[in-house]
C-alpha cells in the first residue's frame, strides 16, 4: 500500500528552495491527480501567496487541472502538423471510448505524431488504437558535407549517462578566469539560439559586470514554439552538455545558481534531467564546491505547467517566481533585473549546449562553421509534408532547398511544396515563389519580412488549404495570448474569427481592411513578441496566397 | 512634485516632446514628463496611484531611433530623447485599439453614477471617433449579477481587462481579494475559487469601482438613482465617519444624495475610502432618521421633546444612577466619529463629572 505523502511533507520538500511554487503545485497535482481547493488553501498559506492570486495563476496554466482525475485525462496534440495527421479523429475516438480527453497545443513532437500525453507518459500514434510509447527520435544521420557541432556526438550510444560524458570543457574553464571565458564566447559570435539572436558573450558580460547578488543562470527549456523540438532532442540525448554549459555560464558571470525551466509536455525529459542532476551533485559537478574549485553552483529543475508565453523571458521569470506569468515591461532587462530582480542570464538550451563545444574547439572553429560571413550552426526542426522530418544541424547560411530536397528528401511522391513556415509559426509562411532563392540566415529571411527564430520549419505541400493552415496557426496564438495587452488579447481573437470565416456579413474588401489594420496595430503596439509576431501569419498568407484568400472570402466565408 | 503639472526643472537631463524641450528628473517616465507639458496622451490601464502596467498600449509614442513605438507609461525618459506623442500613424492605431476594445463589450456608454473613472472609455471613443460595429466578433467577460452584495455591481461584459481593479486592490488596499483568471480573450476578473465578494477577502472599500474605466465594476447604490432626471452635482466635503478626514465628493441629484466618491487628491485619502465612507450614506435622508430627541415614557412609548428638556432629563437620570449605585456605575464610550476635541470633552465629562475612569472609545473595539 502506498501511503500518500501528507501536505506538510510536500511543502517542506520545496519551501526552502528558490522558486518553490511550481514544484509544490506539481507535487500536490501528482499526489491528488488534480489541484483541490484544499490544496490551494494549504499552498497559499504555506508559501504566503494570496489565495485569489494563486487561484488566478493556477487557471492560467493549461495543464494544471482543477477537476478530480484531470491529471490522468489524455491530452491530444492538435498542433498544426498533428492536425494534418488525424489528431481530431484520435481525440474524438478517445472521447467515444469514454475518456475525458482534451486538446493540447503543439507539444513539441512533430517528429512522432500524434502525441497524446497521459499522466506523465507520452504515447503517440496516428489512430486511437495504435497509441504507444516511442523513444524520442535521434537526429537523422548527418546528410551534409559540412560539420556538425551540437549533434557531432549526440548519436553516440549512452551519451546521456554520466560515465560517457567527460566534462572536459568544465575542467578547462575552471582553470581559466571568468573574463577569459566571456572573451572566448564573444569571439565565437555565438548568439541566442532561442530566436532573439542576442550575442551571448555580450549578455554574459552584462551580468558579470553587475555587482548585485545572487545572480542566476536560467535555461529557457520551455520549447513552446509550434514545430520546434530540437531542445528536447538535445536534452534527451546530450543532457550533460546542457548542464556543463550552465555551470560554465555561472562561472563566467559569477552566478551561483541556475534554473532549467522545462516545458510541461516533456515528462520523460523531466525524469531524465532529474536523474542527471542528482548524479552531478553526487559527483561534485554541482554543489558547494564544483570539482574542488571553490566555485559554488546549485542547479534546480523547474517544470512549467503549460503556457507558451512562459517561453518569453519576462513571463518565464514571473512564472519561476510564482507570480502571474505576464511578460515584464522592458527595460530593465533580465541581465540587470531578472530572477528576483537580480542579474540573470536567460539562455536557450541550444545556446548553452554550444558552449562546451566552443570551449573545447575554440571560438574560431565555431565561427568558421557558418557559411560565408555567417557564424556557427543552427538546429532546425523540420516537420510536415516532407519525406524525412526531424532535427538537422545546418551551417548558418545554408540554402533552404538544400535542406528541403537534398537533406530531407523533398516532398512526398507526386506532390510539391507549397509553403514553409519560419520560426515555428512566429515567422509566418514563405511561399513556393521564393523558396529556391532563400538561405537560412537572418539577413536573408528578414529581407522577406520573416525570421529564423527558434528554427522550426513546417512544410505544407500543394494539397493543403493555406487559409485553414493560417486559421490553425492563429487559433494557437489566440489560445496562448496571455491577456496582458489589448492588441494581442483582442487581435488574436479577431484574426482567428476572420480566418475561420466566422464573421458572416463581412465583405471581402472589409475582410482585408480589418485583418490588415488589426495586424498592423498588433505588430506595432503589442507588449511582447507573441502579439508582434502573430500577424506574420495573415500578412504572409495574403502575400503568397492571394488567390486562396480571395476564394475563401468571396465564397466560403459568405455562405450562411 | 514630480506629478504636479507645470512644475519644471531649471536644469539637468532634458527630452524633446513634440518639438518642445523640457527638463526632467531621473526616474520620470515619458508619460509623466509629457503630462507636465499638458499633453493629453490617452490611457485606459493607467492610474497614477498605481505602478505603470503597460497593458492598454494607447499611450505608445514614437521615439527617434527606436523602431516600434514605446509605451510612454512604462518607459523612462532618457537624456536627449526625441518624442512624438501623436503622429498620425499612432493616432490611427489608437483609434483601432479603441475600436477593438469597444468590439468586445456590450456598449461603451455607462451611466456616470457607475464610478469616478467610469467615463474614461466612452470619452476616448468619442474623442477618437472610434466607429462602433467594426471588428465584430465574440464578446469577452462573463458578468456576475448573482453576486448578492449590496454595493458592487460586477458586469464583466463591460470589462476590458485593464486590471486596474486587481492592481488597486493589491497595491493600494493591500487586500488581494480579486485576481485574473484564465488567459487571453478568456481572461476574467475573479475572486478565490470564483466565489462571491462577501466570501472573499474583499472589504468593500470600493476602490475597484472608482478606478474602473468602463463601469464594469459599478456602484450599485448610486445606480439606484440612475433614472432620476436631474443633473449630477458633486460637492466636496469630509467624510463624517471617523477622524481620518477623508475627502469625498457627495453626489446629489436635486435634493437627493445619490452617492459618494473619494476625492482623488484628498490629502488624507488620495482616492481611498472604506466601506462606510463609500457606501453608507443612506441614513442621511432615511425616513427613520431621528431629527429631534425622544424621551421614553412610563408606558414604553417615546415622546418628541426639545433639546433643553432632553438634556435635563438625561442629567437627572445620570445623577440618580450615581447616587444610587456609586460613581463607578457610569461608563462612557466616545464615538469614533467624534473629532479629538469632542473625545477630550467626553473623557473630561466622565472623569471630572462622575469621578470614574470608566471611559473608552469605540475605535478601540
Amino acid at each position: 500500500m502506498v501511503i500518500a505523502e501528507n501536505d506538510l511533507d510536500l511543502i517542506n520538500r520545496w519551501k526552502d528552495e528558490p522558486a518553490p511554487l511550481l514544484p509544490v503545485l506539481h507535487a500536490f497535482h501528482d499526489r491528488d491527480g488534480y489541484l483541490s481547493d484544499e490544496a490551494l488553501r494549504t499552498i497559499s498559506k504555506s508559501l504566503q501567496i494570496p489565495l485569489a492570486d494563486l487561484y488566478g495563476t493556477v487557471t492560467f496554466y493549461h495543464h494544471l487541472s482543477r477537476n478530480p482525475g484531470g491529471l490522468k485525462a489524455p491530452r491530444v496534440c492538435t498542433g498544426n502538423i498533428c492536425c494534418l495527421h488525424g489528431a481530431h479523429d484520435i481525440l474524438q475516438d478517445l472521447k467515444d471510448q469514454g475518456s475525458e480527453a482534451t486538446e493540447m497545443p503543439c507539444s513539441g513532437r512533430c517528429d512522432t505524431y500524434v502525441p497524446v500525453l497521459q499522466g506523465h507518459q507520452t504515447l503517440s500514434g496516428t489512430t486511437a488504437q495504435s497509441l504507444q510509447a516511442h523513444p524520442s527520435p535521434l537526429p537523422p544521420d548527418y546528410p551534409g558535407s559540412y560539420q556538425e557541432a551540437l549533434f557531432a556526438q549526440i548519436r553516440e550510444p549512452g551519451r546521456n549517462s554520466l560515465k560517457n560524458y567527460p566534462f572536459e570543457s568544465l575542467e578547462k574553464v575552471l582553470a581559466s578566469t571568468p573574463t577569459q571565458i566571456i572573451e572566448t564566447i564573444t569571439a565565437s559570435k555565438l548568439a541566442g539560439r532561442g530566436g532573439a539572436g542576442f550575442p551571448t558573450g555580450l549578455k554574459w558580460k552584462a551580468v558579470a559586470d553587475c555587482d548585485r547578488h545572487p545572480k542566476s543562470i536560467v535555461c529557457n527549456a520551455d520549447e513552446g514554439e509550434p514545430g520546434c523540438f530540437k531542445d528536447r532532442t538535445l536534452m534527451d540525448y546530450d543532457p550533460f552538455a546542457l548542464i556543463e554549459g550552465m555551470i560554465i555560464a555561472g562561472y563566467a558571470t559569477g552566478a551561483n545558481r541556475g534554473f532549467i525551466y522545462l516545458r510541461y509536455e516533456y515528462p520523460e525529459t523531466n525524469a531524465l534531467l532529474e536523474k542527471c542532476l542528482a548524479e552531478c551533485y553526487q559527483e561534485n559537478l554541482l554543489g558547494k564546491d564544483v570539482l574542488g574549485s571553490g566555485f559554488e553552483f546549485q542547479l534546480y529543475l523547474r517544470r512549467g505547467a503549460g503556457a507558451y508565453i512562459c517561453g518569453e523571458e519576462g513571463s518565464l521569470l514571473n512564472s519561476l517566481e510564482g507570480k502571474h506569468p505576464f511578460p515584464r515591461n522592458k527595460p530593465p532587462f533580465p541581465v540587470t533585473h531578472g530572477f528576483e530582480d537580480k542579474p540573470t542570464a536567460v539562455n536557450n538550451v541550444e545556446t548553452l549546449c554550444a558552449v562546451p563545444k566552443i570551449i573545447q574547439n575554440g571560438p574560431d572553429w565555431y565561427q568558421s562553421l557558418g557559411l560565408g560571413e555567417h557564424a556557427g550552426t543552427k538546429l532546425i526542426s523540420l516537420s510536415g509534408d516532407i519525406l524525412r522530418p526531424g532535427n538537422y544541424e545546418i551551417p548558418i547560411g545554408l540554402p533552404l532547398k538544400t535542406l528541403l530536397y537534398d537533406w530531407a528528401g523533398g516532398p512526398l511522391e507526386g506532390r510539391s511544396i507549397q509553403a514553409v513556415t519560419m520560426a515555428g509559426l512566429s515567422g509566418g509562411f514563405l511561399g513556393h515563389q521564393i523558396l529556391d532563392t532563400l538561405t537560412l540566415d537572418d539577413p536573408c529571411i528578414r529581407s522577406h519580412g520573416s525570421f529564423l527564430g527558434a528554427g522550426g520549419i513546417m512544410v505544407f505541400d500543394d494539397t493543403r488549404d493555406m487559409v485553414k493552415a493560417a486559421h490553425d496557426a492563429m487559433s494557437f496564438f489566440a489560445h496562448e495570448s496571455c491577456g496582458k495587452c489589448f492588441p494581442c488579447r483582442i487581435g488574436t481573437q479577431r484574426l482567428t474569427e476572420r480566418l475561420g470565416g466566422e464573421i458572416k456579413n463581412l465583405s471581402p474588401e472589409n475582410w482585408v481592411t480589418e485583418v490588415n489594420e488589426i495586424g498592423e496595430t498588433m505588430k506595432t503596439t503589442s507588449a511582447c513578441g507573441l502579439g508582434m509576431a502573430a500577424p506574420h501569419i495573415t500578412e504572409s498568407l495574403q502575400k503568397y496566397f492571394p488567390e486562396q484568400v480571395a476564394k475563401a472570402t468571396q465564397n466560403a466565408f459568405q455562405a450562411p | 512634485m514630480i506629478n504636479e503639472p507645470n512644475s519644471t526643472f531649471a536644469s539637468g537631463p532634458s527630452i524633446k516632446i513634440d518639438g518642445e524641450t523640457i527638463f526632467f528628473s531621473e526616474g520620470e517616465t515619458i508619460y509623466e514628463v509629457a503630462k507636465r507639458l499638458q499633453k493629453n496622451i490617452p490611457t485606459l490601464c493607467y492610474d497614477e496611484r498605481l505602478e505603470a502596467f503597460g497593458g492598454c498600449r494607447l499611450c505608445v509614442v514614437s521615439v527617434e531611433g527606436i523602431r516600434n513605438p514605446v509605451a510612454s507609461c512604462t518607459t523612462k525618459a532618457t537624456d536627449g530623447m526625441v518624442v512624438q506623442t501623436a503622429p498620425p500613424e499612432i493616432e490611427k492605431m489608437r483609434r483601432t485599439l479603441l475600436e477593438l476594445v469597444s468590439s468586445e463589450n456590450r456598449d461603451t456608454q455607462p451611466n456616470p453614477l457607475s464610478g469616478f473613472a467610469s467615463q474614461e472609455l466612452s470619452a476616448l471613443v468619442n474623442k477618437y471617433g472610434a466607429r462602433n460595429g467594426r471588428f465584430q466578433g465574440a464578446k469577452s467577460g462573463t458578468s456576475n449579477f448573482k453576486d448578492a452584495n449590496p454595493f458592487i455591481l460586477r458586469d464583466y461584459e463591460q470589462c476590458i481587462s485593464c486590471y486596474r481593479c486587481v492592481r488597486v486592490c493589491a497595491e493600494q488596499e493591500g487586500d488581494y481579494a480579486i485576481s485574473v483568471a484564465n488567459r487571453g480573450f478568456k481572461t476574467q476578473i475573479t475572486t478565490e475559487f470564483d466565489h462571491d465578494l462577501r466570501d472573499s477577502d474583499c472589504t468593500f472599500c470600493g476602490q475597484c469601482v472608482q478606478t474602473c474605466p468602463t463601469g464594469a465594476l459599478a456602484d450599485k447604490k448610486a445606480l439606484r438613482s440612475a433614472e432620476l432626471p436631474e443633473e449630477i452635482k458633486k460637492t466636496r466635503t469630509v467624510c463624517p465617519y471617523c477622524a481620518v478626514g477623508c475627502s469625498i465628493d457627495l453626489m446629489t441629484k436635486g435634493n437627493k444624495i445619490v452617492g459618494a466618491q473619494p476625492a482623488m487628491k484628498g490629502p488624507a485619502n488620495k482616492g481611498a475610502l472604506c466601506i462606510k465612507g463609500q457606501f453608507t450614506f443612506d441614513f442621511i435622508q432615511h425616513e427613520d432618521r431621528l431629527k429631534k430627541p425622544l424621551i421614553k415614557q412610563a408606558d414604553g412609548t417615546f415622546k418628541e421633546v426639545e433639546w433643553d428638556e432632553a438634556l435635563k432629563a438625561a442629567a437627572k437620570g445620570f445623577a440618580r444612577a450615581k447616587a444610587k449605585y456609586g460613581r463607578h456605575s457610569v461608563y462612557g464610550i466616545a464615538s469614533g466619529r467624534a473629532p479629538h476635541e469632542a473625545a477630550y470633552t467626553m473623557q473630561k465629562f466622565i472623569r471630572a463629572g462622575f469621578g470614574t475612569h470608566h471611559i473608552d472609545n469605540c475605535s478601540r473595539a
